[in-house]
């Protein structure tokens, strides 16, 4: 038992039926909440004096009723700005834009502001980020040889432009599992394949080690089991990875589906793969490839049947009037041609073909996966077919596919399964993740675990009056993020009062909207913007923000302290910071930046001396303070006025008398800078009401 | 971290869990009081611990067992001839091709101690103090790669993304002491080790369970605790009355939202960053060291100076109430470590020699200090070696059997578990990462089966589903 390859943590617990607990779960009488058939709940009608705005309202004022709580009184507009802001773009507004919100008589002033912030570019750098965070997205390898991914950036890329473009979530999904089979004529769904090799990657075993040794084969089913569990745990919130030595001891999951699951992508590795960024290049280099191939062919036929002095012409190709001398021709014409497309680019996904490079060869069909009994690579059992989890009603758990050779259509029948309208788990995961980010918790607080270990939803009926939005509105997330921020729940005060919490210190009744700090990136993003420094430039080449020098072995040295706190690289959206695996940004990992060997469905928020001291003393921040300082300096003349304006940028509102005085004498003593230090280290500037 | 990890412990801190879901909501007295206050030690605690604090020194790259403690007198008789070691055994080797000979150790053997100890002759000081040692002679490892072999060792499991032994006991137990981070990492100053910071990680475990890395040999071992150096306009007057301001504006800002106990935590982390800065710089002074002391560690000497630096700062480190220090040697990579593939009389001294003395002289000096009794020293690495060669003298990676051994705080010392093959080839009773871990903590009084925390829909434990308390080794 001991050998098991991987060190797998599900008690071996004898005596554990797991089947039973299957059954139990499928069956609609134990009712696990999370499998139930998904059908559009009745809107309730809340007895609470409260303006119900949505029904999402009317769903949690309900509930509030029946605690004997009342929901909290509206922010003010003030409040609402900022915390809209900060949620749908991960920036705050400027102080003009505050008080034009303020000061407007038009009642549907909110509304236009949500459909402003959502029609921004900024939209989806920040939305992005929170995905990224979920797939564990670097561009490094990991692991002991922890070298650059130069072509892992294409993939952040896509994920801004999906959300900008409100790309339906089916599509979004099928794209990310299958984006290459399924669309080969979009090479944005191939990039999407990214989201597959996003995690890491363990370039020492594969490359490094002997094949067929065990080691190189426990290589492989980890990389795979990496595979699995981001694609299960991101889109249908399941956990099957515990189901690799033995049946899931809680949920659905046997031990026969995660190898099912090992089967579907059994014919990949992570690779650089090429592809055209242009469309029309793309489809001209398939087509002459075709083109050149079937010249090829009928060239070779037709000196076989000049050889039979057979004179029936060749009714399948319209070159058929070309001798083979003009045929040869146009090869190298075409040849020519092809050759002179611009070189195709590079994306680190996966592919079943590639050229080999050491130990590391590709599939290139689907390698043998056998069930291995007790997660023993020693012990291997029965072939494995390429299926998903019998868990729910009405789709099939094992595929049928006409050609077993081809990896491709595996991964499509996994895609195809998850993007399902019949696949509960998710419709109902992916919109408990946008609430869980507009307010802190979900309503399912385990958001990447929807079985039987997993928490229950707070509000079942609203989890899936969400999800069948999404599902039956053409699978729009900015139609849920909208009906979301429009809800009289979202723009309730963050004050703590007993009326509308009650005993609800864990905030999950939502009779407030509970009080946020700015996650790593909303942090440097502010700092930078209202310093002036922020350049809006989107995409390409991720920023490095360290000096890099070679290391002893594959991985580099990192010298994050030294880097020129005044380079141009420093200007852009942390969304575009390159991210390394093993050597993280510590300023960043000190303000709980998300680890990326890990999926990190919600951050943490960690408060510690540490903390404090980096957000005093990191000198990109200290930098930032001087150029803030200089900018109110060039602008105000008055001290006061340069302090006003502090407060305006940073806080959204004005400083009282006493506020005044006191950031005024100690800038007055020991400079603006260090008072525009002091705002960035405050509570208010770190928290969203 | 992720606000999904359900909690199950024991007493005053599941409820504060229970009820402060995340852990961003977590009471003030969890945040910041010492461990003892905040119900750390003594609601976590199962039982009566024996040690209070833990230094492990780690050999990275794989140290070679049958050229060090693991005497195996059958290579020496079966010297060059084709390594075989029965019908049905399937010999592999990860970075060598078969046709695999038997290499014997350079190094000679003898008994040492009043418990007759076998020692090489590279392990001289050690080789001294063996009556103070436990050893674990037949530990095991799934994997025969570096990276995996180093997140086993140090998180039980073999892939990323799972907290260390640090975070763990930093998490069970809190912090000793306000004035210094709870769990320290004294890197190898050529380079940090295979897995770079994964090592250290705190994995789900809340991000300031992870190690604090500090510099030993910089002027500026922990990064933050001041001001750079270029920044002339930040001085000491301006920081005292900085956070003055910053108190004035954030006790407002908390007053206007009272129940949030985040608010107060945020204030009192700025009161501990003041205390951290005054007491820090002394921990790493080392001019106040008596010359002896000096002397024993190595300090005098090229080779020894600078793990004998890190092993003072070790000492002076659990002195002060550090709860972890993990000190390294050997960064990753092919060369300066442990990992001798090429040259094994060569390349295991080199090693050999900068560890040994600095090692012997810290057992002794917490010994003479009456703090041997409470620290546990645990010497570790992430696998062993080949019993036969690669290229001429090298040998290659092996999983099979490796050594371990512990000393001080409630171990008894002079004795051994565990038994390899008679080529030190595989363990013929095997104990892993999980027993070793569960001995830790079994030594600072934690159950290694109740510490567990829930993520992604499974209770986890340092020990997974394993682990075994070594009874053999306890006093």
């Amino acid at each position: 038992m001991r050998l098991s390859w991987v060190c797998v943590v599900v008690s071996l617990a004898v005596g554990v039926n797991c089947l039973q607990s299957k059954e139990d779960l499928r069956n609609p009488k134990t009712k696990h909440w999370s499998l139930q058939p998904l059908d559009r709940p009745e809107i309730p009608e809340p007895d609470s004096a409260a303006q119900v705005l949505s029904p999402i309202d009317a769903f949690i004022f309900s509930r509030l009723d029946s605690a004997g709580l009342n929901p909290s009184p509206p922010a003010s507009r003030g409040v609402l700005i900022r915390r809209l802001s900060f949620d749908l773009i991960g920036l705050p507004p400027t102080p003009e834009e505050v008080e034009a919100f303020v000061q407007d008589p038009d009642p549907d002033a909110y509304e236009q502001l949500v459909d402003h912030l959502l029609s921004l570019p900024r939209f989806g750098e920040r939305w992005a980020r929170h995905w990224l965070d979920l797939v564990h997205f670097a561009e490094t390898h990991g692991h002991d040889e922890d070298a650059i991914r130069e072509n892992a950036w294409p993939y952040r890329d896509y994920v801004i432009q999906s959300f900008n473009t409100d790309k339906p979530f089916a599509r979004f999904i099928k794209e990310q599992i299958a984006g290459d089979v399924l669309y080969p004529q979009d090479p944005q769904a191939t990039v999407a394949t990214a989201f597959l090799s996003s995690g890491p990657w363990d370039s020492s075993s594969q490359m490094g080690i002997q094949d067929g040794t065990i080691d190189k084969k426990i290589a492989q089913y980890l990389d795979r089991d990496d595979m699995i569990m981001t694609t299960m745990s991101t889109f249908v919130s399941l956990t099957v990875h515990c189901a690799r030595c033995h049946d899931h001891k809680f949920d659905p999951v046997s031990s026969e589906d995660y190898y099912a699951l090992q089967a579907v992508f059994a014919g990949v590795d992570r690779v650089d793969r090429p592809y055209d960024v242009v469309p029309e290049v793309y489809q001209r280099r398939i087509l002459l490839t075709r083109e050149i191939a079937s010249l090829e062919i009928s060239l070779s036929e037709s000196k076989e049947k000049e050889k039979e002095k057979d004179g029936s012409c060749d009714l399948w190709l319209n070159d058929s009037d070309l001798n083979p001398h003009q045929r040869r021709d146009l090869i190298i014409l075409k040849k020519k041609e092809l050759e002179e497309l611009p070189s195709p680019s590079k994306v680190f996904a996966v592919s079943s073909s590639f050229e080999p490079n050491g130990n590391f060869k590709p599939a290139l069909k689907p390698r043998p996966i056998h069930l291995l009994l007790r997660g023993d690579i020693h012990r291997p059992g029965k072939l494995a077919r390429a299926g998903v989890p019998d868990c729910i009603q009405g789709l099939e758990s094992r595929f049928t596919i006409p050609d077993p050779d081809d990896e491709g259509l595996r991964r499509s029948a996994l895609a195809e399964w998850i993007s399902d309208p019949g696949n509960v788990l998710t419709w109902r995961s992916m919109v408990n993740r946008l609430w869980s980010h507009h307010f802190g918790v979900g309503i399912v607080k385990t958001q990447n675990d929807f079985g039987f270990m997993g928490s229950s939803p707070s509000h079942p009926d609203l989890l899936d009056w969400l999800a069948c939005e999404l599902r039956d509105n053409g699978g729009s997330l900015k139609q849920v993020h909208r009906q979301i921020v429009l809800s009289a729940t979202y723009r309730q005060a963050s004050k703590l009062n007993p009326e509308s919490v009650g005993d609800d210190s864990t905030d999950r009744l939502f009779g407030r909207t509970k009080l946020r700090r700015l996650d790593a990136e909303s942090l440097r993003d502010t700092i930078i913007y209202l310093s002036g420094s922020l350049k809006t430039e989107m995409g390409g080449a991720s920023d490095r923000q360290f000096l890099l020098s070679k290391g002893v072995h594959i991985t580099p040295v990192l010298d994050y302290v030294g880097f020129d706190p005044d380079h141009p690289d420093n200007y852009r959206r942390s969304i575009y910071r390159f991210i390394f695996r093993t050597v993280p940004d510590p300023f960043m990992q000190t303000m709980d930046c998300a680890d990326a060997s890990q999926l990190t469905p919600q951050r943490s928020e960690s408060v510690t001396a540490h903390h404090a001291l980096a957000l005093l003393h990191n000198r990109f921040l200290i930098r930032q303070s001087e150029l803030l300082a200089a900018q109110l300096e060039r602008h105000y003349d008055e001290l006061t006025d340069r302090i006003q304006r502090l407060f305006q940028l940073s806080y959204s509102r004005s400083p009282d008398s006493e506020e005044l005085e006191a950031v005024g004498s100690y800038a007055r003593e020991f400079g603006l800078a260090n008072a525009c230090r002091m705002i960035f280290n405050s509570s208010e500037f770190n928290y969203v009401d | 971290m992720n606000p999904e990890n359900g909690i199950r412990k024991l007493s005053r801190r599941s409820f504060l869990h229970a009820t402060g879901g995340a852990f961003g909501s977590l009471a003030l007295s969890h945040l910041l009081l010492r461990g003892e206050e905040a119900g750390g030690l003594d609601s976590v605690r199962h039982h009566r611990p024996r040690a209070k604090q833990v230094i492990q020194l780690f050999m990275n790259g794989g140290v070679s067992p049958v050229d060090t403690f693991d005497f195996k007198p059958r290579l020496q008789r079966e010297h060059g001839r084709r390594f075989n070691p029965g019908e049905g055994q399937k010999v592999e080797s990860v970075t060598s091709s078969p046709g695999f000979k038997v290499l014997k150790s350079p190094f000679e053997f003898s008994r040492h101690g009043q418990c007759g100890r076998w020692v090489s002759r590279v392990f001289p000081h050690m080789a001294g103090i063996v009556d103070e040692l436990a050893f674990i002679v037949s530990m095991t490892s799934s994997t025969n790669v570096h990276g995996l072999g180093s997140y086993m060792q140090n998180t039980g499991f073999t892939q990323p993304g799972f907290p260390c032994m640090g975070a763990w006991i930093n998490y069970a137990l809190g912090n000793i002491s306000d004035n210094l981070p709870s769990f320290v990492v004294l890197p190898d100053p050529k380079g940090l080790p295979y897995n770079n910071l994964g090592n250290f990680t705190s994995g789900f475990l809340p991000t300031k369970h992870q190690g604090t890395v500090i510099k030993a040999e910089s002027d500026h071992p922990i990064q933050y605790l001041f001001p750079p150096k270029e920044s002339s306009q930040i001085t000491p007057e301006g920081e005292v009355a900085g956070r003055r301001l910053l108190q004035q504006l954030n006790r407002k800002h908390q007053a206007q939202r009272s129940g949030d106990d985040r608010l107060e935590a945020r204030i009192e982390s700025y009161e501990l960053a003041a205390r951290l800065q005054l007491s820090a710089p002394e921990v790493f002074d080392l001019s106040h060291e008596p010359e002896s002391i000096r002397k024993n560690y190595g300090m005098k000497h090229e080779t020894t100076m600078d793990f004998a630096r890190r092993c003072i700062l070790a000492r002076r480190m659990v002195e002060r109430g550090v709860r972890f220090v993990q000190v390294w040697s050997g960064p990753g990579g092919p060369k300066n470590n442990w990992d001798n593939h090429a040259d094994i009389p060569v390349e295991l001294p080199y090693m050999a020699d900068q560890v040994d003395q600095p090692i012997a002289a810290l057992i002794q000096d917490l010994k003479v200090r009456g703090m041997l009794e409470e620290t546990l020293v645990i010497w570790t690495t992430e696998f062993g070696r080949m019993p036969f060669s690669q290229q001429q003298a090298g040998r290659d990676h092996n999983g099979g059997t490796f050594v371990t051994w512990m000393a001080g705080g409630g171990v008894r010392g002079g004795t051994l578990v565990g038994q390899s093959d008679e080529w030190g080839w595989k363990a013929v009773n095997p104990f892993w990462c999980y027993d070793l871990h569960a001995t830790v903590l079994h030594l600072l009084g934690i159950d290694h089966e109740r510490l567990t925390v829930r993520n992604n829909g499974i209770d986890r434990r340092l020990t997974d589903v394993h682990g075994k308390v070594i009874r053999e080794l306890l006093a």
